[in-house]
């Protein structure tokens, strides 16, 4: 019984430092910094890539 | 989708004889100039037509083809970081960036440009990071391909003190997303041990738990909390009480006390302390982004004016630092450079945009003999200058300097809560003393006594105190952002409440900032349409901001504008026209007499007269004003009636500062006034005792807009007024302003009430305390009690905002 509790606890402690530890590499990546601007990129709906179709689309 | 009139590019209006008609995709389109067909074709020819259907800027943009300055590449090399040989960085501010398509243009338009590797545009700060490689391009073409698209690229290299302030947000955000994560972990481990407390619970296993909840509640304290326990720090040194001193020393003593129960087998407290760091912290985080913006406005403003230019010596040309410039100098500005120091033009007639200094967006003619300020933009042509002040003293630096000077004068406001803490803290610490002496008297074992004073730090713990600000600021400026109105901090906030007294900017402000005829009066036997008519086709190539507002109002009319002859412009006085029948003349008075024309006196009040003559007999006049915003005077009138003083400060003419103050039921005005006087009035006003209010919106309200108590700007204002000042409207609606108004008094409100309910549970819980009758779990919950009513007050000033908004809004809406 006890140990199956200290095994539930250790492992939503290992999920949870996965889940920190990626929300400390976002935020060192600069994801942060901009915080108006991705909602309009958001509806940028055009291909990134150079030469896709949606570049040429005539309204 | 082309109006016949306007370019399809910049959406100007097409004088007729600048026509420029072009074939593109088998379309005929219309343009203005070469350069709007030319921006055209690269815009087109790169696919990225849509750009015209998702750009939304209300004026036309930076006059197209207006850049020419040439990049210097030396100077640019010293701002790339060379990464390895075919990779470096930039890092850039564009000017010129509008809306979200501007950043769209930029970044597609860029990505593609070959050598570019990758370039993020900053839709916020309009700052770029670009990576490049340095074998296939240069900063220089770069940077002269941007201006190409017609905005304006600055090296920038961000100074310690920005560089410091982004690096402490971020790590705030760190701080604050590693006590989330660990605060829910914690959460877990409380509520199996309530559960025992209630149910029971084997010991063994308790244990256990409570040695968990330590583990993650250490590094909330010691590491999320450090700012607290280094402005504690700062404040004892200092002796003085403040708000993080009253924070510690709660969370302290909550963790140092479960610390010794945990040792010794009582119950722990290790939630308590955990969930007010986490909540103070997100707080914290809120304030911090608006303080980061604050502080870039000086930067931004000394930007403004180029750190090189370019000196004749003679015939040869030398580029030099602006700081080296001395009066007397003599310097060429090229068309699309800023100009660097104060001077008056020696040779040459060119447009300057001074929208820097004066918020008007339209370009004025300057000419051999005018002066011209440092910071203006050159559009039009080259100019021969000659140096008066030398930087540190020109125009720009002046204003900067009195903005820094007056946000370093602004003393600190002191929030409610810290003058509660000041009071609270020595209270506390000393009833905690008066419990152990007591205790000791009464020949209680020293534990005891010890115990006594322990808890009634802890149930003094500033839980619901800590709350009472923090979340009433949070749901109140939620309430007001969605209204458009943008708080700069909870402190704002809270002297917003305060403000008893509104000084207003009269241009842009009160009034829309753009001339418009009023009356048009005909001489006898002209009609209104043919004195319209005649003025259009003078006014139609014109930028002149008098003529914007003679087109619309022909336009408004139904009269075409046509052109017939050739228009001279003659700056500062009118427009004249030769063609083959007649002799047209437009403007002053002034202007008109001294050709000659005998003029009837008018009764023309403020407003300002433009007369149109042919062949020497006058024709008739228009009365052009800056007409006053439609609900200026409905928001005077209720700022009124709240009880706050209003006040007209202007640096217009006493006449029109009157005109405008009687119409809108301010008695007091001030008119003549420069940057510096406003700023001193208002300085002046506040020994007297007064909390003021400046609403303004050019560079030259900067100064008063950040000595006064709360600077209040709205959107359309200058950049720098809104960078400087602590409240924003984003939409140009005085009625906003009442509403700021009202929400903050409703919070000042909320914050007292909170700070109440927060008090009243102290004054019952530390009596108890002191005499030793009171079980640690009762006073968790009273505890628990007291925070739970001041979160839910809190909530409920968010539901009063919105009632108080939607009933009133209601009738205007229906």
């Amino acid at each position: 019984m006890q140990k199956s509790i200290i095994i539930l606890i250790l492992l939503s402690l290992c999920i949870g430092t996965g889940a920190w530890l990626f929300f400390i590499w976002t935020v060192k990546r600069g994801d942060f910094d901009d915080i108006e601007g991705p909602k309009y990129r958001m509806l940028d709906d055009e291909e990134d890539d150079q030469n896709a179709p949606g570049d040429h689309r005539e309204p | 989708m082309s109006v016949p009139d306007t370019c399809i590019h910049c959406k100007l209006q097409i004088p007729p004889a600048d026509l420029v008609i072009d074939q593109i995709d088998g379309k005929e389109l219309h343009f203005c100039c070469r350069g709007c067909q030319g921006v055209y074709r690269i815009i087109s020819g790169a696919g990225l037509n849509s750009f015209y259907q998702r750009r939304d800027w209300p004026e036309a943009g930076i006059p197209p083809g207006a850049f020419e300055s040439r990049f210097d590449e030396a100077q640019l090399s010293g701002h790339v970081m060379t990464l390895d040989p075919t990779s470096a960085e930039i890092s850039l501010v564009i000017e010129g960036i509008r809306c979200a398509s501007c950043v769209w243009l930029l970044e597609k338009l860029l990505a593609r440009e070959p050598g570019i590797d990758s370039v993020r545009v900053n839709y916020g700060t309009h700052r770029a990071q670009l990576r490049f490689n340095p074998q296939e391009t240069s900063p220089a073409s770069i940077f002269a391909y941007i201006s190409r698209l017609g905005y304006l690229p600055h090296p920038f290299t961000s100074g310690a003190a920005q560089q410091a302030a982004a690096r402490e947000q971020r790590s705030l955000l760190i701080r604050f997303g590693t006590a989330a994560f660990l605060s829910m972990q914690l959460m877990g481990f409380s509520l199996a041990l309530y559960g025992g407390y209630f149910h029971g619970i084997d010991p063994g296993i308790r244990q256990m738990i409570q040695y968990f909840a330590a583990a993650v509640t250490t590094p909330v304290i010691f590491y999320s909390g450090w700012p607290f326990l280094a402005g504690a720090w700062r404040s004892l040194k200092n002796r003085a009480p403040s708000m993080d001193l009253l924070i510690s020393l709660g969370v302290l003593t909550a963790y140092g006390y479960s610390i010794s129960a945990l040792l010794t087998g009582g119950e722990v407290y290790f939630d308590t302390a955990a969930m007010i760091v986490t909540l103070i912290l997100l707080g914290r985080l809120f304030e911090g982004s608006a303080r980061t913006r604050a502080i870039s406005g000086i930067d931004k403003l000394l930007q403004l004016a180029p750190d090189s230019a370019t000196r004749l010596n003679g015939e040869e040309l030398e580029i030099v630092a602006s700081a080296s410039l001395v009066p007397g100098d003599t310097i060429l500005v090229r068309p699309g450079e800023r100009i660097p120091v104060d001077g008056r033009i020696s040779d040459g007639i060119t447009e300057l945009d001074e929208s820097t200094i004066s918020g008007e967006a339209m370009p004025v003619m300057r000419r051999q003999g005018d002066s011209a300020a440092a910071g203006t933009l050159n559009l039009t042509a080259s100019i021969k200058l000659i140096v008066e002040r030398v930087a540190a003293e020109s125009f720009i630096a002046r204003i900067a300097r009195m903005v820094e000077d007056a946000q370093n004068r602004k003393a600190p406001i002191q929030s409610l809560a810290d003058r509660v803490a000041t009071l609270f803290v020595p209270l506390v610490t000393l009833v905690a003393a008066g419990t152990w002496v007591f205790w000791l008297s009464r020949e209680v074992p020293h534990a005891e006594a010890l115990l006594n004073a322990v808890s009634v730090l802890i149930v003094a713990c500033p839980c619901a105190l800590g709350l009472a600000t923090p979340t009433a600021v949070l749901v109140a400026s939620g309430s007001a952002a969605a209204r458009g109105i943008l708080f700069r901090g909870g402190d704002i906030l809270e002297m917003a409440g305060r403000v008893n007294l509104v000084a207003f900017d009269k241009t842009g402000t009160l009034t829309l900032g753009r001339p418009t005829v009023a009356e048009v009066l005909p001489a006898p036997g002209q009609s209104v349409a043919g004195i319209l008519a005649l003025a259009g086709q003078l006014e139609s190539g014109s930028s002149h901001p008098l003529a914007r507002g003679i087109m619309a109002r022909a336009k408004a009319e139904g009269v075409p504008p046509r052109t017939t002859g050739s228009v001279v412009t003659i700056p500062g006085r009118g427009l004249q026209m030769t063609s083959a029948d007649a002799d047209v003349l437009i403007g002053s008075r002034t202007f008109l007499e001294e050709n000659g024309v005998e003029l009837p006196t008018l009764d023309s009040g403020a407003m300002t007269e433009v007369h149109v003559s042919r062949n020497g007999s006058w024709q008739g006049a228009l009365l052009v004003q800056d007409p006053l915003r439609d609900e200026a005077l409905e928001a005077v009138t209720k700022l009124q009636q709240m009880g706050l003083g209003t006040v007209l400060l202007t640096g217009d003419r006493a006449e029109t500062a009157g005109q405008v103050g009687t119409s809108l039921a301010i008695s007091d005005y001030l008119a003549d006034l420069s940057p510096a006087d406003k700023a001193a009035w208002i300085r002046a006003r506040q020994r007297a005792g007064g909390t003021i209010m400046m609403v303004g919106d050019g560079i030259n309200d900067a100064p008063a807009l950040s000595i006064a108590d709360v600077g209040c700007a709205m959107a359309g204002g200058t950049d720098i007024a809104l960078e400087t000042s602590d409240l924003v409207l984003t939409r140009p609606a005085l009625g906003r302003l009442y509403e700021a108004v009202f929400i903050a008094r409703l919070t000042l409100q909320t914050i007292r009430q909170n700070l109440f309910w927060a008090f009243s549970y102290n004054l019952v819980t530390i009596p108890l305390a002191a005499s030793g009758q009171l079980a640690p779990v009762w006073a968790a919950v009273a505890m628990a009690c007291s925070s739970v009513l001041v979160v839910s007050n809190s909530l409920h000033l968010g539901r009063r905002v919105r009632h108080a908004f939607s009933v009133a809004s209601r009738p205007e809406n229906n």
